[in-house]
C-alpha cells in the first residue's frame, strides 16, 4: 500500500472517533472495496464459477453503509449499531456473513460510546474477532479469521503505546497485511492455487480504505461515490445499445479501468479517451477517473491510463463475442412453465429451498417446497433474502435447505434473524436438497423431520460439470481456464477439453457401479437434444441405472448428477 | 365346513386366496373392473395375470366399481335361504370404495338373515386378513357379537404397507383425494403407501428400489409382533419371494398365507411391480 510521504506536517493526534467520523470511515472502506473487489474475486480458489466472496463482501458493506448513508446520528454506537444491523441483512457468501459478524461485534462493544478511543477499538476488534469465531461451526486458520483475530491482537499492542487512532490504524493494517501475506502457510490449498485468502484480502481492502482516509488519500467521499455509481449506471445501457441490429461491431472491445492518480484534468481525458472510439464514459475526480470505451484496439486507452498513473478494475470484453453467445441463447428451447408451490396451513412445515435455476425450482416445488430463494453458485442470496422467504412462508414452521456450503452461513444467520421456529437443514448441493425433500413430512415435528431430511440425502452422491474460470493446479489436476471441469461432492476430479473423458471420471467417482437411480439436470446453456445425447452415453455405460433427465436452469453448471 | 348358522361375506378387492376362501366357506363377491367400453368382473371374467399382462397397454386407464346393491342382495339372500341366520360381509374401506354403500343398500331386502357390514377400513388383504380371520372364529363356534367385537379390536391394528415403483398409476386412478400425492410429479419416486384405518397416506419417499424395501422393513418390524403378516404384490411375485424371505423372522407362528397378488380392482392404483405388506399387529 501507498504510505504517507515525508514532506507533510505529522498531523495532530486523533484521540476520539465519534459516529460521523466513523460514518466516513466506513464510507472510505466500502468505496475502497468496490474498486478492488474484482481482485478479490480474483481469488477464488478453485476454478469453477463460484459466488465470488470479493462482490460477496462488498454487498454486504453496501448493505451496512446503506443504513447509515443519511445518517447524522454523532453518537458512535448508535451508527456502528445500525450499520451491523445492514450488514446482516445484506450478508451474503460465508465470508459477507463473517463480515457481518465482525460489525456486529464491532458494534456491541461500541453501543454505549459517544465516541471511541484507542483503547475501545481495540476491545471493540476483539469482540469483533470473537463474534466471528463463534459464527462459525468449525473456524479455520488462514482466512478472514485469522486476519481480524490478528487485528484486534495488534490493535491491543497499539493501543497501550498511543491513544492517537490513526498510530493504531496504522499498526493494525500492517499487521493484517502481513498475516494476509502468511495465509498460504496455513492454508495448504492456498499454496497450491498460489494465492492468499480472499476474505482475509477483502477485510485487509476494507481497513487499507479506512486508513487511506485517514491519510487523505481519500478526499472527497462524496464526489469518489458518485463517480462510482455513475460508472456502475451509466456503463449498462452503454453495453447493451453497443450491440447492432446484425452484423458486425466497428469497435468490437469493451474497455473498462479505473485510473488512480494525481491532479488528473477529467475533461481532458475524456476527450482524448472519446477520440479512440464509442461509447465513451469518462468520470471521476482529480484522484480517480472511472473510464469505459469501446474501441478497435483495447491496448491503446490501457496504454494511456498507465502514462498518467495506475490501472486498476481493468475488464476487456469482446462484444463480438458476447453478442454471438445472444443469438445462440435466443435460439433456445422456451423456458419450462412453472410448476406451483404446495399450499400449506399455518400449522404445517413450510420448506424454503434455494435454487440455481427456474427448472430447479420447479422440482423443488414438486416435491413440496413453498418458497424459492433464486441463487446458487454464482449468485449467492443475501441473508435478508432468505430472512425474507422465511416470512413469506405461511407458517410458523420452517425448514431452509440452502443447498450450496457457500450459502450455509448465511441461511443460519436469516433462522437466527426469524422469530419463527426454523430449522437449517445443511444441504451443500442440489441433489443433496432433492433427496432432503424426500423426507418431509408436512405435519411432523420441526426438529424430527429436519433429521428426517437430513437422512434422506445420507446416500446421495453429487456430480457437477462445469468449465474452469482459472488456470491452476490443484490436488494434481491441472486445469487450464476455460475447460471442461468435473466435481464430485464439491471435489475437484477431473478437467480436460473432452466432455467423455470428464464423464468418465465423475461416473466412477459417484461410484456409479453401486447406484440404481441418476438424476441429470442440465443447465440452461444445454439444448435438450444434448442432453439426451449425454443420458444416452451414460446409458451406454452403466444399462442397468435408472436415469432421468431434467432441465435445470441453472447457469454456468452445464450438468448437475445425482445419483443414488 | 362348520355347522355354523353364521356366513362370511366378502369382495375381490379383498383378495382373499380362493383356495383358503373355499376350506372357511367365505363367499368372494366379484367387483367390476372397467377396461374402456367393457366392465368385467374381477377374478370371474378377468384373471390377474391377464390383467397385468396387457395393463401397460390399456388406454384409458382401467378403473373400478363397486358390485352392484342387487347383485350383493343376491347373495345375502342366497345364503339366508340355505339356513344362514347371521351374514359377517366384510369388505373395502367405505372411504376408497362404495361397495359397503352398495352392501347396506342390498342387505335391506334380506329375508331370513341379519346382515352386519364391517367395514374393515382397509384394501386388499389388509381386509382379507379380517374377513379371514370372522370365518376361522365362525369355525370354533363364536358367536356374531363375539366375532364383531374382535373385528372391531383388531381394525385398528390391521395395515397395508406398500412400495410404489411410480406415482403415476395413484395420480391417474383420480378415485381419491390423494393430496400427497399432488407432490413428486417430476422426479421419479418410490413411495411407500400405507393404508391404516380408511386412510391411505405416504410414509416415506425414496428414491431407490432398494431403499424403499429397507424403509418399508423397518417400518413393519417395529410394528412386530403381529397377528397375522403376508406379502402382496402387483404382478411383482420375485420381489414377493425376495420380500418374504428378509421377514422371515416377522412371520407368526402356524400361519400359512401364500403370496398373494392383488387384485386388479387394486392393483390397477398401485401399478405394476407394486409389493407390500398386509398385516395386524398384536394387540397389547
Amino acid at each position: 500500500m501507498t504510505t504517507n510521504t515525508d514532506t507533510k506536517p505529522t498531523p495532530p493526534k486523533w484521540l476520539q472517533c465519534n459516529g460521523q467520523q466513523f460514518r466516513k470511515l466506513a464510507h472510505a472502506a466500502l468505496l475502497w472495496l468496490e474498486q478492488n473487489h474484482r481482485h478479490v474475486n480474483e481469488l477464488n480458489v478453485f476454478p469453477v464459477p463460484d459466488g465470488d466472496t470479493g462482490t460477496n463482501m462488498l454487498l454486504t458493506m453496501r448493505s451496512a453503509y446503506g443504513r447509515i448513508a443519511d445518517n447524522g446520528e454523532t453518537h458512535v454506537g448508535t451508527v456502528a449499531k445500525a450499520m451491523a444491523h445492514g450488514a446482516l441483512m445484506g450478508a451474503r457468501g460465508n465470508s459477507g456473513v463473517i463480515l457481518s459478524q465482525i460489525w456486529r461485534g464491532l458494534a456491541r462493544e461500541l453501543q454505549d460510546k459517544e465516541a471511541f478511543t484507542s483503547v475501545d477499538l481495540a476491545q471493540a476488534l476483539q469482540e469483533a474477532a470473537d463474534t466471528a469465531y463463534s459464527g462459525v461451526m468449525r473456524p479455520v486458520e488462514g482466512t478472514i479469521l485469522t486476519i481480524i483475530k490478528e487485528a484486534a491482537a495488534e490493535a491491543k499492542d497499539a493501543a497501550k503505546k498511543s491513544q492517537d487512532l490513526r498510530f493504531v490504524l496504522e499498526r493494525v493494517l500492517e499487521r493484517s497485511e502481513q498475516a494476509l501475506e502468511r495465509t498460504p502457510e496455513q492454508l495448504p490449498i492456498l499454496k497450491q492455487a498460489g494465492v492468499v485468502d480472499s476474505g482475509g484480502q477483502g477485510l485487509v481492502y476494507i481497513l487499507e480504505g479506512m486508513l487511506r482516509y485517514v491519510h487523505g488519500e481519500i478526499r472527497d467521499l462524496e464526489a469518489q461515490a458518485v463517480a462510482l455509481a455513475q460508472a456502475r449506471t451509466q456503463t449498462a445501457p452503454a453495453q447493451a445499445h453497443a450491440v447492432p441490429e446484425g452484423g458486425s461491431i466497428e469497435n468490437p472491445y469493451d474497455v473498462q479501468f479505473i485510473l488512480m492518480g494525481q491532479n488528473l484534468n477529467v475533461e481532458e481525458v475524456r476527450q482524448r479517451i472519446d477520440a479512440m472510439g464509442d461509447s465513451t464514459v469518462v468520470v471521476g475526480d482529480e484522484t480517480t477517473i472511472k473510464v469505459h470505451i469501446h474501441v478497435k484496439d483495447p491496448g491503446q486507452p490501457l496504454s494511456y491510463g498507465i502514462s498518467l498513473g495506475h490501472i486498476t478494475d481493468v475488464v476487456v470484453e469482446n462484444m463480438q463475442e458476447q453478442m454471438e453467445e445472444i443469438v445462440h441463447a435466443s435460439a433456445a428451447p422456451a423456458p419450462v412453465p412453472m410448476v406451483e408451490a404446495p399450499t400449506i396451513e399455518p400449522g404445517q412445515i413450510g420448506v424454503v429451498a434455494v435454487a440455481a435455476g427456474e427448472g430447479l425450482a420447479n422440482i423443488f416445488r414438486s416435491l413440496g417446497a413453498v418458497q424459492i430463494v433464486q441463487g446458487g453458485q454464482t449468485n449467492n442470496p443475501s441473508t435478508e433474502e432468505i430472512f425474507q422467504a422465511i416470512q413469506d412462508v405461511p407458517s410458523n414452521k420452517v425448514i431452509v435447505l440452502p443447498n450450496n456450503k457457500n450459502i450455509l452461513l448465511a441461511a443460519e444467520a436469516a433462522r437466527d434473524l426469524s422469530p419463527k421456529e426454523v430449522a437449517v437443514v445443511p444441504t451443500r448441493t442440489t441433489p443433496q436438497g432433492l433427496s432432503a425433500m424426500l423426507g418431509l413430512n408436512l405435519d411432523g415435528e420441526l426438529e424430527e423431520t429436519a433429521k428426517a431430511m437430513e437422512m434422506s440425502y445420507a446416500y446421495v452422491a453429487t456430480g457437477e460439470i462445469t468449465r474452469a474460470t482459472r488456470t491452476v493446479e490443484i490436488d494434481g489436476i491441472k486445469v487450464e481456464e476455460g475447460a471442461l471441469l468435473g466435481l464430485v461432492d464439491g471435489r475437484l476430479c477431473a478437467s480436460g477439453p473432452e466432455m467423455d473423458d470428464i464423464l468418465d471420471k465423475i461416473l466412477t467417482g459417484m461410484e456409479m457401479e453401486e447406484r440404481e437411480i441418476l438424476s441429470i439436470y442440465y443447465g440452461q446453456d444445454v439444448t435438450a437434444v444434448d442432453a439426451q445425447a449425454f443420458g444416452r452415453q451414460i446409458e451406454e455405460h452403466y444399462p442397468d441405472v435408472e436415469l432421468e433427465l431434467l432441465p435445470g436452469g441453472q447457469s454456468h453448471y452445464l450438468y448437475i448428477l445425482g445419483a443414488e | 365346513m362348520n355347522n355354523s348358522p353364521i356366513r362370511i361375506v366378502t369382495d375381490s378387492a379383498c383378495d382373499v386366496p380362493p383356495t383358503l376362501a373355499e376350506q372357511l366357506g367365505i363367499t368372494i363377491v366379484p367387483v367390476y373392473v372397467n377396461i374402456g367400453q367393457e366392465s368385467y368382473l374381477d377374478g370371474v371374467e378377468l384373471t390377474r395375470d391377464e390383467f397385468y399382462q396387457k395393463l401397460p397397454q390399456y388406454d384409458p386407464y382401467p378403473t373400478t366399481a363397486a358390485p352392484s346393491s342387487g347383485s350383493l342382495a343376491a347373495v345375502y339372500q342366497q345364503l339366508a335361504d340355505e339356513g344362514a341366520t347371521d351374514i359377517i360381509s366384510v369388505h373395502i374401506a367405505s372411504s376408497l370404495s362404495a361397495t359397503c354403500q352398495a352392501a347396506h343398500l342390498g342387505a335391506e331386502s334380506v329375508e331370513g338373515a341379519n346382515v352386519h357390514i364391517f367395514d374393515s377400513q382397509q384394501i386388499t388383504l389388509g381386509g382379507g386378513l379380517l374377513a379371514l380371520t370372522a370365518a376361522e372364529l365362525v369355525a370354533v363356534g363364536h358367536s356374531t357379537p363375539d366375532i364383531l367385537a374382535r373385528l372391531e379390536q383388531l381394525r385398528p391394528h390391521t395395515r397395508v404397507f406398500g412400495m410404489l415403483d411410480t406415482l403415476d398409476s395413484l395420480r391417474r386412478s383420480g378415485r381419491v383425494s390423494w393430496a400427497q400425492f399432488g407432490f413428486g410429479t417430476l422426479l421419479q419416486i418410490k413411495p411407500i403407501m400405507v393404508v391404516h384405518e380408511g386412510e391411505v397416506t405416504v410414509a416415506a419417499r425414496v428414491r431407490t428400489r432398494s431403499r424403499s424395501q429397507q424403509t418399508m422393513l423397518t417400518m413393519v418390524e417395529e410394528l412386530a409382533p403381529f397377528e397375522r403378516l403376508a406379502v402382496i404384490h402387483a404382478a411383482a411375485p420375485e420381489a414377493a419371494a425376495e420380500l418374504q424371505a428378509k421377514a422371515q423372522h416377522l412371520f407368526p407362528a402356524g400361519q400359512d398365507i401364500p403370496i398373494t397378488a392383488i387384485t386388479p380392482a387394486i392393483g390397477a392404483h398401485l401399478g405394476l411391480g407394486a409389493v407390500g405388506f398386509a398385516c395386524i399387529k398384536q394387540a397389547e
